[in-house]
């Protein structure tokens, strides 16, 4: 196999198809190189697909033409111990109406769908094929060798989105050779097999509204927390955890996801459900400090390659920050080809676009979340706190009652401890 | 649910050729081994008694938790099976 491109992408997740997609359809020759046997057979998330304006803006019918799962219009957190739960949910009108705020989708149908687009907009998609190398002449690149189908393609320029460890991005000296743990985190997954009116009856839904759950206290004191979907006829439950926290306890993640679920609201949850698949994914959680070069010469990176992951607040975005990004850089790739200047000054406009964008300012903005995530009582003691103080607002024992703010000092003192709660109180009025 | 049933409901075309191979001798020097925890695949075994890591590349999920938390860079190798090898995701 060797043939000449004028540009290659590496990687045909949400980044590099969304990239692949933009460049074929202004009638750039591109390549989409994907180590899969299809797209998507590698990918995996915790997530939901939120709005996404570059593609929307490509397909102004994206909503009808993805395939989508359920619609998600109830959004819950959960303060969760060993036996007992505190939660909050939203049910919003407007997550009931187009257009919809979030969706359940499966990666392996998701991703395989928007590469497809690119390919019917001409883009040449090569399954099977793992890159291995950058090959450069006098300096410059020129292509990358394959594993799997042994060969080398050539092209001028490249589309790094060949996700969170990026070792295009590596090879061409843009992203660190180590990384920090204290920036990433492992999600697992179970999926889980349910008839949809069951589904539906469980967790009032009709139609196809979706359910969507965060968890905080479920890892047993290992940074990190717990996320859990609705499908149309199945359910998505899974755990993250940051991995300086996870190296350190000892503990695994598949003991730990069993013990998820079997706690006793979890279990009602899931209960009669079949198991499907199990999965794990890195999570770049580092959030804006953790954002490799973004532009070298003759090579942009993209999506999880960059780091460009927003996994600190109760959203979790990753896939519309993708996407973005892709599109973006194959706009930088077509105005690159248009001035004949692949050099990093002739690809500067996709930083630039980039900084302009949701993607760097969210970014930017949640910069010293990721820092105040990193307090270890979040996730044993303050769920503790909650939902010991919840359990003795309602417990009626026929003796006097002590007042609301005496039942929630005492919860704060037995946890916390009340100087915690003070410090932590200004920590994290001061982050956000 | 238990562990092993998780372990039994994902596809694998595993590579006769490992994609991580590793110094078995910077692995018995480790001071923290936090990989055999916090592999997400069961990949890693430590042999207290032996003093011997083993690593099996059967049912790695390539997610890539033993490359950023192995702080004594052991692998003599670490790459992404060859393309079409290894896990394939169908649903999740």
């Amino acid at each position: 196999m060797s043939k000449t491109y004028q540009a290659i992408v590496i990687g045909a997740g949400p980044a590099g198809s969304s990239a692949a997609l933009t460049m074929a359809r202004a009638g750039l020759d591109v390549a989409l190189v994907e180590r899969g046997s299809f797209p998507g057979e590698k990918n995996m998330f915790g997530g939901l697909l939120h709005r996404m304006p570059s593609l929307e803006k490509i397909f102004p019918d994206f909503w009808e033409r993805a395939p989508l799962e359920r619609h998600i219009v109830k959004k819950g957190v959960t303060f969760m111990t060993g036996d007992s739960s505190f939660s909050t949910t939203i049910e919003a009108g407007s997550f009931d109406k187009p257009p919809y705020n979030g969706y359940t989708v499966f990666r392996p149908r998701f991703d395989r769908w928007l590469a497809e687009e690119a390919v019917a907009a001409g883009a040449t998609l090569i399954t099977s094929s793992t890159v291995d190398e950058i090959v450069l002449k006098n300096g410059k690149i020129t292509g990358v060798t394959i594993l799997g189908r042994s060969g080398q393609i050539s092209a001028p320029v490249l589309v790094a989105a060949d996700g969170v460890l990026s070792f295009t991005a590596q090879k061409a000296g843009l992203r660190k050779p180590t990384f920090d743990p204290a920036q990433m985190a492992v999600g697992v997954k179970a999926l889980i097999d349910m008839p949809r009116e069951m589904i539906d009856e469980r967790f009032g839904l009709v139609r196809d509204q979706g359910f969507a759950n965060e968890f905080v206290g479920c890892t047993e004191g290992v940074r990190g927390g717990g996320c859990f979907y609705t499908n149309y006829d199945s359910l998505s439950l899974g755990l993250v955890f940051h991995l300086a926290s996870l190296r350190t306890s000892g503990k695994t993640p598949y003991d730990l996801l069993n013990a998820f679920m079997e706690q006793p609201q979890v279990a009602k949850m899931i209960s009669g459900g079949k198991l499907l698949e199990y999965s794990a994914h890195l999570i770049p959680e580092g959030g804006y400090d953790m954002i490799p070069e973004l532009v070298g010469d003759g090579i942009i990176v993209a999506g999880d390659a960059a780091a460009f992951c927003n996994a600190t607040g109760l959203n979790l975005e990753g896939i519309n920050l993708a996407s973005h990004s892709g599109v973006v850089a194959g706009e930088a790739v077509i105005a690159a080809h248009r001035a004949g200047d692949f050099s990093k000054q002739g690809l500067t406009a996709y930083k630039k676009l980039l900084e302009e964008s949701f993607v760097i300012k969210d970014l930017k903005q949640a910069r010293n979340a990721p820092h105040m995530l990193h307090n270890n009582r979040i996730y044993h003691e303050y769920p503790e706190m909650m939902c010991d103080f919840m359990e003795n607002i309602y417990k009626i024992e026929g003796i006097p009652k002590k007042n609301v703010t005496r039942l929630f000092l005492k919860s704060a003192r037995e946890k916390v401890g009340l100087g915690n709660l003070l410090a932590d109180g200004f920590s994290a009025w001061r982050s956000l | 649910m238990n562990i092993d049933e998780i372990f039994d409901n994902t596809s694998f075309t595993i590579d006769r050729e490992a994609h991580i191979v590793l110094n078995y001798e910077i692995c018995t020097g480790c001071d923290n081994r936090g990989c055999v925890n916090s592999c997400p695949a069961r990949c890693y075994t430590w042999s207290q008694e032996e003093q011997k890591m083993t690593f099996v590349h059967d049912g790695c999920l390539e997610c890539g938790t033993c490359y950023v938390v192995c702080h004594k860079n052991a692998f003599t190798r670490w790459r992404y099976p060859r393309g079409g090898f290894g896990v394939a995701y169908r649903m999740t």
